[in-house]
């Protein structure tokens, strides 16, 4: 829901509660209004009927007088108003009036006096009120909405233009963020915020990024000459047994850190968003590719492969592509067993991989982490689904793993 | 051939050229992007091995400058960023291949030997090594003129081997010789044991010796001195 229409939203729902609360008010206030000018119009009446009494002994004439009873003296009576229904035959309907009653002296004689002045109806009273507040009402809904528009796209334009700035912003470009300024106070705080942490982001990106290229050269070329010195050494030829099992986990734990190097600046780079190429990869075609450079070793372990591959193609980086689904099928050969089986799948929706294999002892969350091995096989580093998780997250893939006894089932939805 | 090795890494180029020189090359270096200019320009080069990070400038420039002066020579390079598009920029500029730090000195060996073929012979010249005969382009190989029936990883593994006669080849450097930067096969070095006795059985089939020796368990050595 977008602005306008959220704050419209809960213009409407106080309205809802303000009306009835309004019309209620709006009704005791009028009546007590009407009232009490109905009240001051029937006591003037009754002073002056007074006055004509005392000053002349008559009755003067009155639009409000209606009916004169003679009482006797030592009645106590107090002058009071009362509402009551009169029936008149002209309206063939009873209809409210006012009354007061007070005692006054006519030839000595005490007589109670009745004024009576008609009311307003309640029906017509309460509907008049409910039309007239509605229509107040709307007058101000129809108001506060254009108001609304009208502040809308005045008063946010600039707000609105930054975000579509921020959305089209990429921290990896070289230039800064501009963004619209505004005399609003808050939007130009916000701009200020906005911009000091973009900046922030900028430098830890690029910071990020150097580090990456600087860690890459100054530790890959040391590691290369440590290799090509132990391949000296071991050619030299004249080490005993001792020495020489301690050159080989020398070379091997060498070979092993600069996997492990390579495999994470790898995912520090994806994470990054260093792969900008939108490829379009024909993934069928990149599958079987994978197996051609694979099928020797498939045929060594007699696995039995299935396939059933659409035409498929999907928008990405052909390394990345490639990385993802060599480490999905060689993991498939890897963790299999001698006679084993491959299927493979691949639709515009999925690809699925799934293979026999041992009992995984790890839990599946936990598969994707780094460093996490599904057995303790010494030549994985457990850093292959830890990159495919961070290349699915790149382009928005999801990557599930499902395993039944020694069925493993990798599935990968591409949207 | 004549190699020049741009480098900024004096031990990491003494081990380059002291294994090119084995082999029979002719080997120059230069560590700076300065003194690399200037060799350049003056003396004829076979195979230009450039590394992009020089202390006082970048490989790739040495590259533009080459294919401007029209130098025919095959360029290699050589890099720690594992960048992509480092790799593609400078395949673009003229390059011929691009090796990852760290590579093995036997793939950077054969690597330079499959471009000098290419550039000098168009890739028909036949390797020879006492009885055997391989065919490059076409992946074929003979012992005693016969010809063998290899798979494409056996041919690999046999021509990796022979460009790379008389030298200790890791298990390691053949495997990444064989798959490729990101794999590691948990079953390569069996894959590469059962192949390699494969590899044996045919050629001693077509009556040849076996050169292909074990060393230690690290690894394997072609050769056929004692």
């Amino acid at each position: 829901m977008n602005l306008v229409r959220k704050t419209n939203t809960y213009y409407l729902i106080f309205l809802a509660f303000l009306f009835p609360i309004m019309v209620t008010v709006d009704y005791y206030l009028i009546q007590y209004i009407v009232n009490s000018e109905v009240e001051e119009i029937l006591l003037h009446e009754s002073e002056r009927i007074n006055f004509h009494l005392v000053e002349e002994g008559t009755f003067p004439a009155s639009n409000y007088l209606f009916e004169t009873t003679p009482v006797s003296e030592d009645i106590a009576f107090s002058p009071k108003f009362k509402d009551t229904l009169f029936y008149e035959a002209y309206a063939d309907k009873r209809i409210p009036y006012r009354t007061y009653e007070f005692i006054a002296q006519v030839h000595s004689q005490n007589v109670r006096i009745s004024l009576k002045h008609v009311l307003l109806e309640i029906n017509e009273l309460i509907l008049l009120l409910f039309v007239t507040t509605t229509l107040v009402l709307l007058v101000l809904v129809t108001g506060l909405f254009f108001i609304n528009q009208k502040i809308y796209r005045w008063a946010w334009s600039p707000f609105f233009k930054n975000l579509t700035t921020l959305n089209n912003y990429d921290v990896a470009q070289k230039q800064s963020i501009h963004l619209e300024p505004s005399n609003i106070l808050e939007f130009e705080e916000l701009n200020k915020v906005v911009t000091s942490l973009i900046d922030q982001v900028k430098k830890d990106f690029q910071n990020l990024k150097e580090f990456n290229q600087n860690i890459s050269h100054e530790i890959q070329t040391p590691l290369a000459i440590i290799r090509n010195k132990i391949v000296l050494l071991l050619e030299s030829q004249n080490l005993d047994s001792k020495e020489l099992q301690w050159v080989q986990a020398v070379y091997q734990e060498t070979n092993k850190l600069s996997k492990i190097e390579k495999s994470l600046t790898l995912i520090s780079r994806i994470e990054n968003q260093e792969f900008k190429r939108l490829d379009s990869v024909d993934v069928r075609l990149l599958i079987e590719n994978i197996m051609n450079n694979m099928i020797e070793m498939i045929t060594f372990k007699k696995l039995k492969v299935k396939t059933n591959l659409n035409p498929v193609k999907i928008k990405c980086d052909l390394v990345l592509a490639d990385i993802l689904f060599t480490n999905l099928i060689k993991n498939a050969v890897q963790h299999n067993h001698e006679g084993g089986s491959i299927e493979m799948f691949l639709s515009e929706e999925k690809f699925e991989i799934i293979n026999t294999g041992d009992e995984s002892l790890i839990e599946t969350a936990q598969l994707f982490n780094r460093f996490q091995k599904g057995n303790a096989s010494k030549e994985s580093l457990g850093l292959g689904l830890a990159i495919n998780q961070r290349i699915c997250e790149l382009y928005g893939f999801r990557l599930d793993y499902n395993r039944q006894g020694r069925i493993h089932t990798f599935s990968l939805f591409f949207q | 051939m004549k190699i020049l090795v741009i480098e900024d890494n004096i031990e990491l180029l003494k081990d380059i050229k002291n294994f090119l020189e084995v082999e029979g090359n002719i080997c120059e270096i230069a560590h700076t992007y300065k003194s690399a200019y200037s060799k350049v320009g003056y003396f004829p080069y076979d195979i230009l091995i450039v590394d992009i990070g020089l202390p006082d400038g970048n490989g790739l420039d040495i590259i533009k400058e080459v294919k401007k002066e029209n130098i025919d020579a095959g360029i290699i390079i050589i890099s720690a960023r594992n960048a992509v598009g480092d790799r593609i920029h400078g395949l673009e500029i003229g390059a011929d291949d691009y090796l990852t730090k760290p590579f093995y000195l036997a793939e950077l060996n054969a690597r330079i030997k499959a471009l000098y073929r290419r550039k000098v012979y168009n890739g028909s010249r036949e390797i020879f090594f006492n009885e055997i005969k391989i065919k490059p382009d076409s992946h074929e190989v003979f012992v005693n003129n016969h010809l063998l029936n290899l798979t494409k990883k056996e041919f690999d593994i046999f021509h990796f081997f022979v460009v790379n006669r008389h030298r200790l080849l890791t298990k390691e450097a053949i495997a990444e010789h064989l798959w490729g930067d990101h794999i590691e096969m948990a079953d390569s070095f069996n894959f590469i044991y059962t192949h390699l006795a494969n590899l044996r059985k045919k050629i001693a089939g077509s009556g040849g010796r076996d050169y292909i020796k074990s060393i230690y368990s690290v690894g394997y050595k072609f050769t056929d001195r004692e």
